[in-house]
C-alpha cells in the first residue's frame, strides 16, 4: 500500500515535472540539436579510420583494410617520441597553469582597488592572440640575427649569444612558458568566478574570530575552489592526447631540429600527412586520441570517485 | 540526376535529329516550336556531318532555351590574393563568350595559395560543384589516391568531345599522367625541362662589387654560363662591397632545381641518381651531388653568406631579395626566365647558368588539370578544358584578364598593363602562368619573346639529359607509414646541413641513420620493385 502510494506520488511528480520544466527543455532544443548535429551525427564517419578512403566509392563505399591505417602511429621509433612530448607536456601544463590561474584568480579576487578590471583585461590579452602572432613574437626575443635577447640583453651581460632554434634544451621551459603566458587569464576567469560566488559571510566571520589573510585563503578559498579544480583537472586530462597545434607547431617555427622535444602527435600527424592527404590516416590519429583520452577521463573520474565521491564529475 | 540525364538524352535525340537537316546549327532559337515536325522529317535522315562534340554543344543550348540558363562549369585554380576584386567581371564576360562557344557559362574559382590545397581537397570529399581543377597543391598522385580524379578516356571521353586536346599535348605527354594505364588528367603545356642551378643575383649588387660580366660567354637562352668557383668568387666581392646585406636567399631547392637526380615517385627517398642511364633506386643523401651541395653550403654559411635564421625563415627566396637585405638566390633557368625573376625579385636579376638541362620523371605529370570525378556533366567539363588549351580567347580571359581593361595589345600582339593599371591595382593578375593550361595560347608579355612558346618546345624536345623513367608514377598508400616517419626524420636532421650550419660529415651520417630508421631502405625497395615493373611493362631497361 505504501508503495503503491509512492510510485502514484512519483508518476505525478515526473509529470508535473515535466510540465513545469518543459519550457527549460524547449530553451534547451537548439543546444541539443546542436550537440546532436555536430558530435553525434558525425560518429558513423569514424568507420574511415579503417578503411582506404576513394572518393569513388564513398565513405561506406571504401574497402576494409582493417588497422593499417593506424600502423604508422606505432610501428615507428617517432612513436615513443611523439606520445611522450604529448604527454609529458599536458601534465606539466596542467599543473602549471592550475597553479598560476588560482593564484591569478586569487590576487585578483582580493583586490579592490578601481583598476582590478584593467589588470584583468591585460592578463586575458594573450589568450585573445593568434598562435602565429604568438610564434612571431617569441621570434622577436629568440632570432639569432635580430632577437632582443641575443642583441640586447645577452650582449648587456657579456655573454655569448644562443642559437635558440638550434638548441634542444630550452624549449620545454620556452613552450611552457609561452603556454602559461598565453591561458592564464583565460583559465583563472573560472576560478575567479567561483571564488567570487563564495559567501562573503564566511570571510566575514572569520575575520571576526581573528583570522589572517593567508588563512583565510587556505582554509576558505582554497578548500572551497578544489571541487572546480579537480572539474577542470578532469576535463584537462580527457584531453592529454591533444596538443595545441600552434604551440608546437608555429612557436618552435617547425624547427627540425627541435623535433625531438617539439613533435607531438598532431604535429607529426600534421607533417606526415601534408602532402599523402590521406583522409582514413587522419582520422585514424583522432580515433586513436579520442579513445584514449575517453579511457584516461573514466579513469581519473573513478579515481576522483574513491578518493573523495562528491568531486567526481559522474 | 537521372532525371537530368533522362531530359538530356531526350533533348540530345530531338537535336540530333533536328542537325541531321541542317536546321538546328544555324536557328538553335527554333528548336522547341519544330521538334515535331523535325522528328517526323528526319525520321529517315542519318545524323549527317555534326560531330559528337558539336553536337553536345548544341544539346546544351537547347536545354538552356528551356531552362533560362546556362549549365555552369567552375574552374579551380591558385593564385597568390585569393580571389582577384574583378573576378565577377570576368567570370561574366568569359560566360558571354562561353555560351555562344560552348553552350556553357564559366565560373574560374580562384583561391589563394595558401589555402587552395585544403580547399579543394574539402570541395572534392563533399561533393560540391568543381568540375575542372588544377592538381597544383593537392598533389596529381594524392588526388588520383583518393579517387578524386575522373577517367578521362571512359567511353572515349577525350577523343570524342575534345579531339583539339590531342593536337597540342603530345601524346607522350599524355602517356606521362597515366597512372596505371589511366589517363586522369591534361599537363599544363609549359617548360618541363629545367635548366638546373640557375643563380639569380640582384644586378646592381654586380655593378656595386665591380663584377666583370664580359669575360662569361652566353649560353642558348641566353644567361652567363659560369663554373661554381666564378660564383664563389662573386659572392666573395658582393659580401665585401655589401657587408650589411645577406648574400645568399637559401631555400630547400638544391635537389629540385640544382641537379639531375631525378625525384622518381614524386620524393627523395629512394632516386635515380644517374636518370638518363639507369633505373637503380638510391639514397640521395648518401651520394657525393648531395655531399657536394651540402659541402658548398656549410663554405658560404662559414664565409657569412647566409642568414643565420635561414631555417627558421620561411619567407620565399625571390620575396627576401624583394625586401632589400638579400642578394642572391639560386632557381631553375628556362627560356625568358630572366623577366620572371626580374618581377619577383622587384628589381633587375642576372642570371648564371650553372648546372645543366635536365628533364625529370615526374617534369610533365607535376600538377596536370583534372575533371572531379563527381562532376555532373563530364563532357562539358572536357570541351571547356579544350578551349582553355586551345581557344585564345578563353586562354587570354584566364591568363590575362579583359582586353581594354586589365590589359592593351601592342601592334605587335603582345601586352601591357591597360590604362591606369599596374600589377598593384590590375583587378585581374593572378600571375600563374606556369600552372594555366596552355599560356602559350594567350598573348604574351611585352619584352618576352613573341614565339616563347615555340622556344620552350624546342628547350623540351632538345634537352640532352631526360629521365628514363619519364612517365613512372608510384602509389606509395601502401608505405604511407614509412613515408610519414621518412619525412619527419628528414624535416628533423635537414635544416642544418643544407644550410650549412653543421659539419656535413657528421649532418649527414646524422640524416641517414634517422632515415635508414625511418625506414627508407624498405621504401627504397617498394619503389624499386614498382619502377622494375612499369620499366617491364613499358619495355624500357
Amino acid at each position: 500500500m505504501e508503495k503503491e502510494k509512492k510510485v502514484g506520488t512519483d508518476k505525478k511528480t515526473l509529470k508535473k515535472r515535466l510540465k513545469r520544466y518543459i519550457p527549460i527543455y524547449f530553451m534547451a532544443l537548439p543546444g541539443l540539436l546542436y550537440l546532436f548535429i555536430n558530435n553525434y551525427m558525425p560518429l558513423p564517419g569514424l568507420v574511415l579510420a579503417f578503411k582506404k578512403f576513394n572518393a569513388k566509392k564513398g565513405i561506406f563505399g571504401s574497402d576494409f583494410i582493417g588497422f593499417k591505417n593506424f600502423k604508422y602511429l606505432f610501428a615507428t621509433k617517432d612513436a615513443f617520441v611523439i606520445t611522450r612530448n604529448t604527454i609529458l607536456y599536458n601534465l606539466a601544463f596542467i599543473v602549471v597553469n592550475t597553479v598560476l590561474a588560482v593564484f591569478v584568480a586569487i590576487m585578483l579576487a582580493e583586490m579592490t582597488s578601481k583598476i582590478k578590471k584593467t589588470y584583468q583585461c591585460l592578463i586575458l590579452m594573450p589568450f585573445m592572440i593568434s598562435m602565429v602572432i604568438v610564434s612571431y613574437l617569441v621570434f622577436g626575443f629568440l632570432s639569432s640575427d635580430n632577437g632582443f635577447i641575443n642583441n640586447t640583453l645577452l650582449r648587456a651581460l657579456g655573454k655569448e649569444p644562443i642559437k635558440w632554434y638550434m638548441e634542444k634544451k630550452y624549449w620545454p621551459f620556452i613552450l611552457v612558458f609561452v603556454n602559461a603566458w598565453k591561458v592564464t587569464g583565460y583559465n583563472c576567469i573560472i576560478y575567479l568566478s567561483t571564488i567570487l560566488g563564495i559567501d562573503r559571510g564566511i570571510y566575514e566571520s572569520a575575520s571576526i574570530d581573528g583570522c589572517s589573510k593567508w588563512r583565510q585563503i587556505t582554509k576558505i578559498t582554497i578548500p572551497l575552489l578544489k571541487p572546480t579544480i579537480i572539474m577542470m583537472t578532469l576535463l584537462a586530462i580527457g584531453r592529454i592526447f591533444y596538443s595545441d597545434f600552434g604551440l608546437f607547431y608555429q612557436v618552435p617555427q617547425n624547427q627540425g631540429a627541435l623535433f625531438a622535444v617539439t613533435n607531438t602527435i598532431d604535429t607529426y600527424v600534421y607533417r606526415g600527412l601534408l602532402e599523402l592527404g590521406n583522409m582514413s590516416m587522419s582520422s585514424a590519429a583522432g580515433l586513436y586520441q579520442s579513445i584514449i583520452g575517453f579511457i584516461l577521463i573514466l579513469s581519473a573520474n573513478l579515481a576522483v570517485k574513491k578518493i573523495e565521491p562528491e568531486s567526481a564529475l559522474f | 540526376m537521372k532525371k537530368f540525364l533522362a531530359t538530356l538524352l531526350a533533348s540530345a535525340m530531338v537535336v540530333a535529329t533536328l542537325s541531321g537537316c541542317g536546321q538546328a546549327k544555324d536557328e538553335p532559337k527554333e528548336v522547341s516550336s519544330t521538334t515535331e515536325t523535325a522528328v517526323s522529317e528526319t525520321a529517315e535522315t542519318e545524323s549527317g556531318d555534326v560531330t559528337p562534340a558539336q553536337q553536345a554543344i548544341l544539346d546544351r543550348k537547347a536545354e538552356a532555351e528551356k531552362n533560362g540558363s546556362y549549365e555552369k562549369v567552375i574552374i579551380s585554380f591558385f593564385d597568390w590574393t585569393g580571389a582577384p576584386a574583378g573576378i565577377e567581371r570576368i567570370n561574366q564576360k568569359l560566360s558571354e563568350y562561353t555560351e555562344e562557344k560552348l553552350g556553357v557559362d564559366v565560373e574560374l574559382l580562384i583561391i589563394d595559395s595558401a589555402a587552395y590545397s585544403d580547399d579543394i581537397k574539402l570541395m572534392l570529399s563533399s561533393g560540391e560543384q568543381v568540375d575542372l581543377f588544377s592538381t597544383c597543391g593537392p598533389g596529381y598522385m594524392t588526388c588520383v589516391n583518393n579517387g578524386y580524379t575522373a577517367d578521362l578516356e571512359e567511353d572515349d571521353l577525350l577523343g570524342t568531345y575534345a579531339p583539339g586536346l590531342k593536337d597540342v599535348v603530345r601524346s607522350d605527354y599524355f602517356d606521362a599522367c597515366r597512372v596505371g594505364g589511366t589517363l586522369y588528367g591534361v599537363p599544363p603545356i609549359k617548360d618541363y625541362a629545367i635548366q638546373t642551378a640557375a643563380i639569380c643575383i640582384g644586378t646592381e649588387y654586380l655593378e656595386g662589387a665591380n663584377v666583370d660580366l664580359s669575360r662569361f660567354t652566353k649560353d642558348s637562352l641566353g644567361y652567363y654560363k659560369c663554373s661554381w668557383d666564378d660564383v664563389d668568387e662573386m659572392f666573395a666581392k658582393m659580401h665585401e662591397a655589401f657587408p650589411d646585406k645577406t648574400v645568399y636567399s637559401t631555400q630547400d631547392n638544391m635537389l629540385t632545381q640544382g641537379s639531375c637526380v631525378d625525384n622518381i615517385g614524386g620524393d627523395y627517398y629512394g632516386t635515380l641518381l644517374d636518370p638518363a642511364n639507369s633505373l637503380k633506386v638510391e639514397n640521395v643523401y648518401e651520394s657525393e651531388v648531395f655531399k657536394t651541395w651540402c659541402d658548398r653550403f656549410y663554405r658560404w654559411n662559414q664565409a657569412g653568406y647566409i642568414s643565420g635564421d635561414a631555417m627558421t625563415d620561411k619567407n620565399g627566396a625571390s620575396a627576401r631579395i624583394k625586401s632589400g637585405s638579400y642578394m642572391a638566390m639560386m632557381a631553375c633557368g628556362k627560356p625568358a626566365y630572366e623577366n620572371q625573376i626580374s618581377g619577383e625579385c622587384g628589381r633587375p636579376m642576372t642570371v648564371f647558368d650553372v648546372g645543366e638541362p635536365f628533364m625529370s620523371s615526374s617534369a610533365v605529370s607535376s600538377f596536370p588539370w583534372c575533371i572531379n570525378q563527381n562532376c555532373e556533366d563530364k563532357v562539358a567539363a572536357i570541351q571547356v578544358l579544350e578551349a582553355l588549351y586551345t581557344d585564345p580567347v578563353v586562354a587570354n580571359f584566364v591568363c590575362w584578364g579583359e582586353e581594354g581593361v586589365e590589359y592593351v595589345v601592342n601592334a605587335d600582339t603582345t601586352i601591357n598593363w591597360g590604362p591606369g593599371v599596374d600589377s598593384n591595382t590590375s583587378e585581374y593578375y593572378p600571375n600563374v602562368l606556369w600552372m594555366m593550361p596552355n599560356q602559350y595560347a594567350a598573348h604574351v608579355w611585352e619584352g618576352d619573346p613573341i614565339d616563347v612558346g615555340e622556344q620552350t618546345a624546342i628547350f623540351n624536345d632538345t634537352c640532352p639529359v631526360k629521365s628514363k623513367a619519364l612517365g613512372f608514377t608510384w602509389d606509395n598508400s601502401e608505405y604511407a607509414a614509412e613515408y610519414t616517419a621518412l619525412q619527419n626524420a628528414y624535416e628533423e636532421f635537414s635544416g642544418k646541413v643544407i644550410y650549412g650550419f653543421v659539419d656535413p660529415e657528421t649532418g649527414l651520417k646524422e640524416l641517414n641513420d634517422a632515415l635508414k630508421a625511418a625506414g627508407l631502405d624498405e621504401y627504397m625497395a617498394a619503389k624499386q620493385a614498382a619502377l622494375d615493373a612499369w620499366a617491364k611493362e613499358a619495355g624500357i631497361n
